[in-house]
């Protein structure tokens, strides 16, 4: 909670301090304020507090997931810096817009109330139709934007909707009412009940790209500038999915029956959509996207199972896609830094011969999306496949490694070009802040697949 | 000592962190240093432990590094098994490998990648120990994809030749193939035993009837992991193409080591498959089966080096032949004798190559024998030894499987496996004839540059040749010596399976005649080999000559890697095509495109077509959600 | 409250009937009533001398919309006032009643601020 008042506090500071001109104060002030807000944040560990007459609870899960996204955000704030070097017209305004879509998420993953899942959702996807067009000049990145603005809102519909009739049927909006009234009720539940949770989970699934709601991801992340493109790859991702978990677990765990049967279906699709597509694809951005699209149908397998402990495979499965994925955008822009405005899979060719330590790096990453032991990325699938069976849907867990073994394959592309392929010559030079961000992220991939009982034990 | 047996793995990947970081800095002589050094430290304590399991002082030991995963009723502790088993392998993969590293350093000193090459190799064995010294099936599997992963980066190490890169490809892909049964497999065994520690398994598992369903199905998937690994029909074609490596990774790892790495997990497992006879007999006769077809596809091959990778495929079948018929130390004392005389066939073609300048076709060699003294010995030693001429290794090991299948299935196994046998000394005395005797074929550049190797490499082979010669006394039949030194130092690993498996140690009268009608057989196959390539000269004809229907077939391998193409490749090419031309080119962009003509026809600008894009995603959304809708009301 | 009837909605719809029916009442009643006197100058889309050119549909320049949406927004804000201000007298003695306000003005200020430091009232 006091996450929000600070971080909120933070983005006014950053209009500000942005207005008066003091631009070269916004970075580290930002980051510092961001490493103050987990600190505090950690602080509420274990304080299971509910805020405002229960309409955000921070429990252990809202804590770890804020953390996560926290985490996240500062890796992309390191990268903004450079990205942003050329362009400082609207720097204050893409900041803060940031950082309030940081406080959508946050309360994504803490709300206690539908009203307040609304609100977190629309502030961060209001704050991301902004930021997708944030290059004013790019067509592309104009058409990103209203896209997503158009299927957001369309999305956004359904959701509200759903609400409203979760409301009509249990006439409350708290978590825990509607869950006392799906026991009370367990025998009759209305109509209106079942129609309401399916249109939730319609909203939700277009946030985190299920098929069929899959459709703006490609052509959204390909348009988007490649920062924001990294932020929505890995913050929204993060939120959404907790948000799923956190109604879908609390609320209606006991009536899985009703709504398993087409999660199977929409994870099966969404595996076998993302994958076999992503291993067409010669745009780096868009192959990218295919594999958020593949791994929220890994995911997906966790609210499946519905169990405590799938809360502990999406933070897992989070926080290593993340990292990598925030790698892999690192290497991109850095190439393109020096490279000019490309995003084919060829512009990795013969990055090992001019900057071995990205190659490394991006190696890592790969591996990790691909989940080959020893990375964060092949626990984070064990976990959660292991997860899946021991709720009984085996099968499931069949379809996906074959779905993983597949992602191999679009991985090494990668991989290979920046090994085994003949590429410019001339050696690349590194920011300092990306070399750090890339440390860090090639650290934080190898200790989650070496040491994960890191985070699972503390859970 | 025991206890310090972690160092063991530490080593060689202290070696890699080295060699990969200091990748610029390094001279070729220091990384050759540090990356043999590095593996004849392990081999030290690796002998220094072995000898306390000799002398009785050590017991077999969990050495629990730190709790890995803990969470819920998930517990996987990063610990290493040391006991006889591991023991015996860490042996082989530091001796055998130690001995391949210092070949390598005379093997690729003009390589401008020589220090990464050496980093990949301290990767390997780093994994490799791992990969055996794990105490539980989910270390095992991360050695499992470790080894993969190198010997993907190794068969591609001359990456600048799309063919390599296509072979390592293959490597992985295949291999993928069977890890997917293997963890499948593990998955299983946490379901059904509630613990991946080896310990746990085989306690829970010896509550279970003999037969019982779910031993067969943990069983079978871990042996589809085996198959791949260990080059198995229908999953063995990769071993061949990995070749593309350089020679010492074909010895180490596709002769030695990573390959035996299938043999391992079952011999490992034995309490399962002892308890699953249904698998054994699978395993039988996937062996069996892959040992004849390998031999004879090594008939006729001419590439020194997949003559002798199908020469592994069939010895690996070989071994699998022993673990179906339930004799794991049979199959690991193969293992070990395989590993000495395969890898020092494998230097023996690398040190001809070498002289070669890369040539690697036998029609063109010949003559070599005055040239390569001791190339020319040593690789007479090894042939001695896999073709199973007594004394030499080959035969008191392969002996020993013969006389295990005499008895079940009406001896067709004893009889298909000798006769395997008889193909293995015809290809293999056919490469020694045509590399060694006679006169040279090759070009006069390469006559001219002909040369023995340096010492570097003729040390390597001759401890080698050494070993293929004494290794089979480790266990010699009961007519010899009342003394199987091999099986009475694994007994207790097999403890429960010998007990369970009726013993059937074959008849003396059955043990003198396989050894009186193997030497005669051998015999007449020598004499008929020198007849034909020394006496008559004659040369496997060239690629373009017509020859008969069924060489021809066998020639190219059975067309099975064709087959493969067509029946697998292609049509996982066609679904990607289709759904790229039906699904993103017709429908999609079809679809776009339609409006866009609409709307380019009212005259408006290209900012429409988009909106009409959107206009199609949302219609597949509508659709989506009424068809969940209707799904559930009709349910 | 125990359960709603319909009929407790009839005011509601009487007032609609009342709001609708003033509006229908007054076009219709000052169509009729009024004066017609119809020129060319006055029957152009603007009065303002000189000769309207072309369709109305024209892009405007985004000030105005900015501009307008400004205005719309500080407009709205008086909706969190007006309730405030009504209950003032009866709050007076609660403690942070008159404060949480200033604080909210003070966030209105600074958003106030802020667009001026950003020239989006700026004309030129």
């Amino acid at each position: 909670m006091k996450a929000i008042i600070i971080l909120s506090a933070l983005g006014l500071a950053t209009m500000f301090v942005g207005v008066y001109n003091f631009k070269k104060a916004l970075l580290p002030m930002i980051l510092l304020g961001l490493l103050a807000v987990i600190g505090i944040n950690t602080m509420e560990w274990n304080t299971n507090i509910h805020y405002y007459n229960d309409m955000l609870y921070f429990d252990n899960w809202a804590v770890s997931f804020t953390n996560l996204i926290l985490a996240v955000s500062i890796l992309v704030f390191l990268l903004s810096g450079q990205y942003f070097k050329k362009n400082t017209d609207h720097l204050e305004d893409n900041y803060s817009i940031i950082i309030f879509t940081i406080i959508g998420a946050i309360l994504m993953v803490s709300y206690s109330n539908l009203a307040m899942l609304f609100i977190g959702i629309e502030t961060l996807s209001i704050s991301l139709y902004i930021l997708a067009g944030s290059k004013k000049t790019s067509l592309a990145s104009n058409e990103a934007s209203l896209k997503y603005f158009l299927m957001g809102s369309f999305a956004t519909g359904f959701l509200l909707f759903g609400i409203v009739l979760l409301y009509g049927a249990s006439g409350t909006f708290h978590l825990h009412g509607i869950k006392d009234y799906v026991i009370e009720n367990h025998a009759s539940l209305p109509t209106i009940f079942y129609v309401g949770i399916l249109l939730m989970m319609v909203g939700l699934a277009f946030k985190i790209s299920i098929v069929p709601f899959h459709f703006w991801t490609a052509d959204v992340y390909e348009g988007s500038p490649t920062l924001i493109t990294a932020f929505m790859a890995t913050v929204v991702k993060i939120a959404g999915f907790a948000a799923f978990l956190r109604l879908f677990f609390t609320c209606f765990s006991s009536i899985t029956e009703h709504f398993v049967p087409i999660l199977c279906i929409l994870a099966v699709l969404t595996m076998f959509l993302g994958n076999i597509t992503a291993v067409y694809q010669n745009n780096f951005k868009r192959m990218l996207a295919f594999s958020s699209i593949s791994h929220a149908g890994y995911m997906l397998l966790a609210i499946i199972a519905l169990k405590e402990s799938s809360f502990i495979a999406i933070l897992l499965y989070t926080a290593a896609y993340s990292v990598a994925t925030i790698t892999a955008f690192a290497v991109l822009l850095m190439i393109k830094a020096a490279h000019q405005e490309n995003d084919s899979i060829d512009t990795f060719n013969g990055l090992a011969k001019r900057s071995p330590f990205m190659a490394f790096t991006l190696t890592i990453a790969m591996l990790s999306l691909a989940g080959i032991p020893i990375t964060g990325g092949f626990f984070a699938k064990y976990y959660l496949f292991a997860n899946t069976i021991s709720a009984g849907y085996t099968w499931l867990v069949v379809l996906a490694v074959f779905n993983s073994a597949i992602g191999v394959y679009y991985y090494f592309k990668v991989i290979i070009a920046a090994y085994f392929k003949e590429g410019s010559e001339e050696k690349l030079s590194i920011f300092p802040a990306y070399q750090l961000v890339l440390i860090i992220t090639a650290i934080a991939t190898l200790l989650l697949g070496i040491l994960p009982g890191l985070i699972t034990e503390m859970m | 000592m025991i206890q310090n047996a972690w160092l063991i793995p530490l080593l060689p990947l202290i070696g890699f962190l080295i060699l990969g970081l200091g990748n610029k800095f390094l001279t070729k002589s220091l990384s050759g240093i540090i990356a043999s050094g590095t593996v004849l430290g392990s081999f030290i304590i690796a002998v220094t432990i072995f000898l306390g399991f000799l002398s009785g002082e050590n017991k077999a030991t969990t050495i629990n590094l730190f709790d890995w995963i803990n969470s819920g009723t998930l517990h996987i502790s990063f610990s290493f098994l040391i006991d006889q088993l591991s023991m015996l392998m860490v042996l082989i993969i530091t001796g055998v490998g130690f001995l391949i590293h210092v070949y390598s350093i005379g093997y690729m000193s003009h390589d401008e990648g020589f220090t990464r090459f050496f980093a990949y190799l301290n990767l390997f064995v780093f994994s490799m120990l791992l990969l055996v010294l794990g105490s539980n099936y989910v270390i095992m599997f991360i050695g499992w994809e470790g080894v993969g992963l190198c010997s993907y980066l190794l068969i591609g190490f001359w990456f600048k030749n799309q063919d390599y890169n296509d072979a390592a490809k293959k490597a992985f892909i295949m291999n993928r193939i069977g890890d997917l049964g293997f963890l499948l497999g593990i998955f299983l065994i946490y379901m059904t035993f509630g613990s991946v520690n080896y310990a746990e398994v085989f306690e829970g598992a010896k509550g279970f009837a003999s037969g019982d369903s779910v031993l067969v199905v943990i069983t079978l998937l871990l042996f589809i992991g085996a198959m791949g690994k260990s080059a198995q029909i229908p999953l063995y074609t990769w071993l061949p193409d990995a070749m593309a490596g350089p020679t010492p990774v074909s010895a180490l790892i596709h002769a030695a080591t990573m390959v035996t790495a299938g043999i391992y997990m079952i011999a490992r497992s034995n309490v399962l498959y002892t308890l699953a006879p249904i698998t054994q007999t699978i395993v039988l006769f996937v062996g069996l089966f892959t040992a004849f077809v390998a031999a004879t596809i090594g008939l006729f091959q001419n590439d020194i080096k997949k003559v002798l990778a199908y020469s592994t495929v069939s010895q690996l079948g070989y071994m699998f032949v022993a673990l179906g018929v339930g004799g794991y130390s049979s199959a690991m004392f193969h293992l070990t004798t395989h590993a000495f005389f395969k890898a020092l066939l494998f230097l023996g073609a690398g040190s001809v190559i070498h002289a070669m300048s890369g040539e690697q076709d036998i029609r063109k060699m010949g003559g070599l024998k005055k040239y390569l003294p001791i190339t020319y010995i040593t690789f007479l030693l090894g042939t001695l030894a896999i073709s199973g001429v007594p004394p030499f290794a080959g035969f008191f090991s392969k002996d020993e499987i013969l006389a295990l299948t005499i008895g079940p299935f009406s001896n067709i196994i004893f009889i298909v496996l000798s006769f395997t046998s008889v193909l293995t000394a015809i290809y293999m005395f056919r490469v020694f004839f045509l590399t060694f005797h006679s006169t040279f074929r090759g070009t006069e550049e390469q006559k001219h540059h002909l040369h023995e190797s340096p010492a570097t490499i003729t040390i390597p082979l001759v401890i080698l040749a050494i070993l293929s010669t004494v290794g089979g006394f480790l266990g010699m039949p009961r007519i010899m010596s009342e003394h199987h030194f091999l099986s009475q130092y694994l007994a207790p690993i097999f403890e429960f399976s010998d007990l369970k498996s009726e013993a059937k140690a074959p008849s003396e009268f059955a043990e003198y005649t396989i050894i009186i009608v193997a030497v005669v057989v051998l015999a007449l196959i020598v004499l008929w080999a020198m007849n034909r390539y020394i006496k008559k000269a004659s040369v496997p004809p060239a690629d373009d000559k017509q020859t008969p229907a069924l060489r021809n077939l066998i020639y190219n391998k059975y067309y099975i890697d064709e087959l493969y193409d067509a029946i697998i490749v292609a049509p996982i090419n066609w679904f990607g095509k289709q759904f790229n031309n039906i699904i993103e080119i017709q429908m999609i962009d079809g679809f776009v495109n339609s409006i866009g003509k609409t709307v380019i026809w009212g005259g408006k600008t290209l900012r429409l077509v988009q909106t009409g894009a959107i206009g199609f995603y949302i219609f597949v959304m509508v659709a989506g959600i009424i068809a969940i809708l209707l799904y559930n009301f009709i349910r | 409250m125990a359960t709603a009837n319909p009929i407790d909605y009839l005011p509601i719809i009487i007032q609609f009937i009342v709001a609708i029916g003033f509006v229908i009442f007054g076009m219709i009643g000052s169509h009729l009533l009024g004066p017609k006197k119809h020129s060319k100058v006055k029957d152009d889309s603007f009065e303002c001398g000189i000769e309207a050119q072309g369709n109305a549909r024209l892009p405007f320049n985004v000030k105005y919309f900015l501009t307008a949406i400004l205005f719309v927004l500080f407009d709205v804000e008086v909706i969190f006032m007006y309730p405030w201000a009504v209950n003032f007298r009866d709050n007076l003695g609660n403690g942070t009643w008159f404060w949480e306000m200033i604080l909210f003005v003070v966030f209105l200020m600074l958003g106030f601020l802020y667009i001026i430091k950003k020239g989006a009232l700026d004309w030129d």
